[in-house]
């Protein structure tokens, strides 16, 4: 040892007085290892079982929708060029596939100093049928969800930014969403409505292109975008699709002794829009206590609409007390929605420990809309046509100033203090007018106290807390936010490297007491989670947490039949807990098992008291270096105590391999 | 033998330092390079070699070629003479502003930070190496990428929100076909509650909603004025569509609280009253009839 410390006494000054020196640690190779894989990564494949569901097939197919058969559980891995010819590495994630109710895939690709590419793919059921949900038939026994849909939406997103210099980036993009499918709903009549199949077809596009220039003092995106939108929806009852028997609707009673039916309808939709945007974002750090921050977003959607609906049966039109047996109504109609954003910011650092931060931000939408109709109604042989035309407009103005002050009292205690205003109008008008109420107008004005602290007594124990007081001198809405108190504390602790504690409290407490509205909500959250690694993992970990949170809403109405004064009551008090232990079991004949249990469940009581569980066992079982073995077990079980016939009980089981390369 | 490991590592920087400081070889004073750094810190050396970071290391125009150790944690000459956590600065371990102020000599002037001035996280003292790995994690970037893990991570301080999620009606998150990121941004954003935009302003609700739009020729206010969270709880809830309330009517209700028509409360929609007899089940959910809750195209009733 001594000889080798007197070597390196000798040889390493000499090495280090070369004047190339500087050139060599520049020219120094990149540690990645030279000899790694093209391909890494892994691959699980199984097969899941599900038992009989008990309980309502329906309610499972809306909460959880997991079903038996071969599965594609997950793929993870890189491809890597070691010549970075195409690409120099291209990473693949994509989880769920197999007839699965969300189905995903994801792709980065990049080449340095060349491009950046990523792609993403969804694929999600979108399935709701429950029977307690929109219902009106339930008590005379016909379970039909008159707002049910079973349908797929298909998402994908593809970005490709170019990177020709280090400062200079251009992008494109390319997002799609669209779904179909087929629901039930309500064809509605003046004094009926008629449950009736529908098939739902929309789509989006979004186009968009912009530059980023990334400097050392400053940052500007310009993006211009574009979107395409189409609405395909038709509702339909096909003649003697129910022969013998018309559709009664909700109504059982019959009107001046007359049963309103529907004998044959079909109602199309066809939904065209356009959109551009634009966007400019910049962010600059003008002198070394001075950054600045701005955006404007502006963007303006528009519709188009052609509606057509034929319907015959024997239907009321209320307003003038007839009976008809057809119906023609078109309607055209068109909708413009410009949408104004922008917000300005800076960071001050007047003092090197305090920090000033001034933001205001600006939101403004007015929707302005038209619509022209034609009814035309044939009633024992005679037509009868009305023509209407309607305007509508919607706008809200809405605007932010607020000031923050951070003061790093000592290098372990901030405090921050804050000022919030926020003020806004809002109106909504139809015309011609019509009915009780044809416009409405609403103003918001709201002072808002801020505070807060960052407390790091040791490395081990962090606590924050921040807390907002307002009064407020209007709200938009009865259930706004007005007189409130909002609390968040939180405190970590880490007594141990492998132990962590963290506690979380959350209240908000909101007051409306304007005469008419009398708002009281309060709402509570407390938390605790933990995780535990004894032995830095050598056994396996655990890591958990148990939530509890209350609501309580207090709300003045006028019953509508009664116009007498009632008090809308909410309540929620629930448990939700979670855990998972991982542990590695004993060797045996060189496997070396892991198995994970745990969980989770909540339990509520209050205003829809419910419980759900969902406990999982899963087994590992490494079979060779580069294949493993695995098998889950996860139960489903959802009871409500006021609609029991939606609960459901479901136990899936699934096998199968883990590839790994 | 390892005292006399630490011994020979510590004789190599004293002589290495002492080498640099008297060579003139264009390091700035106080300042050893990232090869000295590797010889006490070779594992973080190495994985640092495979995280985006390293282009710190060589690319020159950055200004810390050969460095990029100390262009985060300072000169490290003192470091290495007396090796010791009081000698260098670990930003890991400084005030969150501090640590911060760092990562944003570089980073600032990117568009993610655009929110930054909006974003709880700043304002909560969340310093940037909360979310980030600075020295590696792995060739893919320096933030978690996979749904499942980015939830662990967000749930590791957000606890309640994630209990929110075990709730029956949810987004899809516990399952991992979602992140958290796809609903908000971590960095900040115009909109409240961090959330994400569409098409510059609109709500990054209607990323996957884009049936919801319109814009409608007759629209429903809330979901203009307050979005979607005025009617709905995002992250979960035992009610069904995720509603606020446990059936239909008590949400409509709770704003159209059927006042007399003129409006005292000085809030939008608490009229026209409805003389539904909400005795019947036929009245006992408003979307039965208002089936287009969210905007209808065209009927000012929302009825179709």
């Amino acid at each position: 040892m001594r000889r080798l410390f007197a070597l390196v006494s000798i040889v390493l000054p000499l090495v280090a007085q070369t004047p190339e020196a500087p050139a060599q640690v520049a020219e120094t190779p990149s540690p990645v290892p030279s000899a790694e894989s093209w391909l890494a990564g892994s691959i699980d494949v199984g097969y899941r079982w599900r038992t009989d569901v008990g309980g309502s097939l329906d309610t499972y197919r809306s909460i959880v929708n997991l079903g038996s058969g071969p599965k594609l559980l997950g793929a993870d891995f890189t491809l890597a060029d070691p010549q970075h010819r195409a690409f120099d590495q291209i990473h693949v994630r994509a989880y769920s596939w197999g007839d699965e109710p969300y189905q995903t895939i994801h792709l980065d690709a990049k080449k340095s100093k060349l491009y950046d590419f990523n792609a993403d793919y969804r694929d999600i059921a979108y399935f709701d049928f429950l029977p307690s949900y929109a219902d009106p038939l339930l008590g005379r026994g016909i379970v039909l969800n008159e707002q049910s849909f079973d349908t797929r939406r298909h998402l994908g997103s593809f970005q490709l930014d170019l990177l020709p210099g280090n400062w200079f980036i251009p992008y494109f993009a390319y997002d799609r969403d669209s779904g179909n499918g087929t629901g039930a709903t309500t064809f509605v009549s003046d004094s009926n409505e008629f449950p009736v199949p529908n098939t739902l077809r929309d789509q989006t596009s979004l186009y968009r292109g912009g530059v980023r220039f990334e400097l050392r003092r400053f940052h500007v995106t310009l993006e211009q975008g574009g979107t395409t939108f189409k609405d395909d929806q038709s509702v339909f009852q096909n003649p003697g699709q129910s022969p013998g028997a018309a559709n009664f609707g909700n109504v059982a009673t019959p009107i001046f002794g007359q049963r309103s039916d529907l004998t044959n309808l079909l109602a199309a939709y066809g939904v065209r829009g356009t959109s551009i945007y634009s966007k400019g974002l910049f962010t600059a750090e003008a002198t070394p206590w001075l950054d600045l921050y701005g955006q404007f977003l502006y963007s303006q959607p528009d519709t188009n609409v052609h509606y057509q609906q034929t319907d015959t049966g024997n239907l009321l039109l209320q307003s003038q007390l007839i009976f008809y047996s057809s119906q023609q109504y078109l309607v055209s109609a068109a909708a413009k929605l410009p949408h104004t954003s922008g917000s300005l910011g800076a960071e001050i650092r007047p003092f090197s420990r305090v920090r000033i931060v001034q933001s205001w931000l600006t939101d403004r939408l007015h929707n302005s809309g038209s619509a022209a109709s034609t009814q035309t109604l044939t009633s024992a042989g005679v037509s009868q046509q009305t023509a209407a035309l309607l305007a509508s407009s919607l706008m809200t103005n809405y605007s932010q100033e607020e000031i923050d002050v951070f003061y790093d009292a000592t290098s372990k205690l901030t405090l921050r203090g804050g000022y919030r205003y926020v003020w806004g109008d809002a109106s909504n008008a139809f015309l011609p007018p019509a009915g009780l109420m044809s416009s409405d107008q609403a103003k918001l004005r709201r002072n808002v106290g801020i505070g807060g602290v960052t407390f790091r007594p040791t490395q081990q124990i962090t606590i924050r807390t921040d807390a907002e007081v307002a009064s407020s001198g209007g709200s938009y809405f009865r259930t706004s936010l007005y007189n409130y108190q909002k609390i968040h504390a939180q405190a970590r602790y880490q007594p141990f490297v492998s132990l962590n504690l963290t506690a979380d409290f959350t209240l908000l407490d909101n007051n409306n007491p304007v005469p008419g509205v009398n708002y009281d909500y309060r709402s509570q959250q407390e938390s605790l989670s933990l995780f535990w690694s004894p032995m830095g993992g050598k056994f396996g970990d655990f890591q958990g947490s148990y939530t509890r949170s209350t609501l309580h809403s207090d709300i003045g109405y006028l019953i509508p039949q009664t116009l007498q004064a009632q008090t809308s009551l909410y309540r929620d008090d629930a448990h939700t807990a979670t855990a998972l232990f991982n542990l590695k079991l004993p060797q045996v004949q060189g496997i070396a098992p892991k198995l994970s249990a745990g969980g989770s469940f909540f339990i509520s009581s209050g205003s829809r008291a419910t419980s759900y569980y969902q406990p999982l066992v899963t087994l590992w079982l490494p079979i060779s270096k580069k294949v493993s073995l695995f098998a889950d077990w996860r139960y489903y079980g959802y009871g409500e105590v006021l609609y029991l016939y939606e609960g459901f009980r479901a136990n899936l089981v699934t096998a199968g391999l883990r590839f790994t390369r | 033998m390892i005292r006399c490991m630490r011994s020979i590592k510590l004789a190599v920087l004293l002589l290495i330092a002492a080498g640099l400081t008297t060579s003139g070889q264009g390091l700035p004073a106080g300042y050893v390079g990232s090869e000295i750094c590797k010889i006490c810190h070779e594992d973080i050396y190495n994985a640092f070699g495979k995280s985006p970071h390293q282009s710190v290391e060589t690319a020159a125009k950055r200004g810390w070629m050969g460095r990029a150790c100390e262009s985060c944690h300072g000169p490290a000459q003192m470091h290495t003479e007396s090796p010791s956590a009081a000698t260098i600065r670990n930003p890991a371990k400084l005030a969150a502003a501090a640590a911060d102020k760092i990562c944003l000599t570089c980073h600032l002037n990117q568009p993610t930070h655009v929110g930054r001035l909006e974003s709880s996280h700043a304002k909560d003292q969340v310093s940037c190496t909360s979310c980030h790995k600075v020295h590696a994690n792995g060739p893919n970037g320096l933030v978690l990428r996979k749904p499942a893990e980015i939830n662990e991570q967000c749930a590791s301080c957000h606890t309640n929100v994630w209990a929110q999620f075990q709730r029956p009606n949810h987004h899809k998150l516990p399952e991992g076909a979602m992140s958290c990121v796809d609903c908000h941004n971590p960095h900040g954003s115009i909109r409240p509650a961090m959330a994400q935009s569409f098409a510059a302003n609109e709500p990054g609700c209607l990323n996957c909603h884009g049936d919801k739009r319109g814009p409608f020729t007759f629209e429903h206010g809330p979901v203009r004025f307050e979005g979607c969270a005025a009617c709905h709880e995002p992250h979960g809830s035992a009610n069904p569509r995720m509603l606020v309330r446990q059936e239909v009517r008590i949400v409509c209700l709770e704003c159209h609280a059927s006042l007399p028509t003129l409006n005292t409360t000085g809030t939008i929609g608490v009229v026209p009253p409805a003389f539904h007899d909400l005795r019947s089940p036929r009245f006992q959910n408003c979307t039965v009839c208002h089936q287009k809750i969210h905007g209808s195209y065209v009927d000012r009733n929302l009825l179709r």
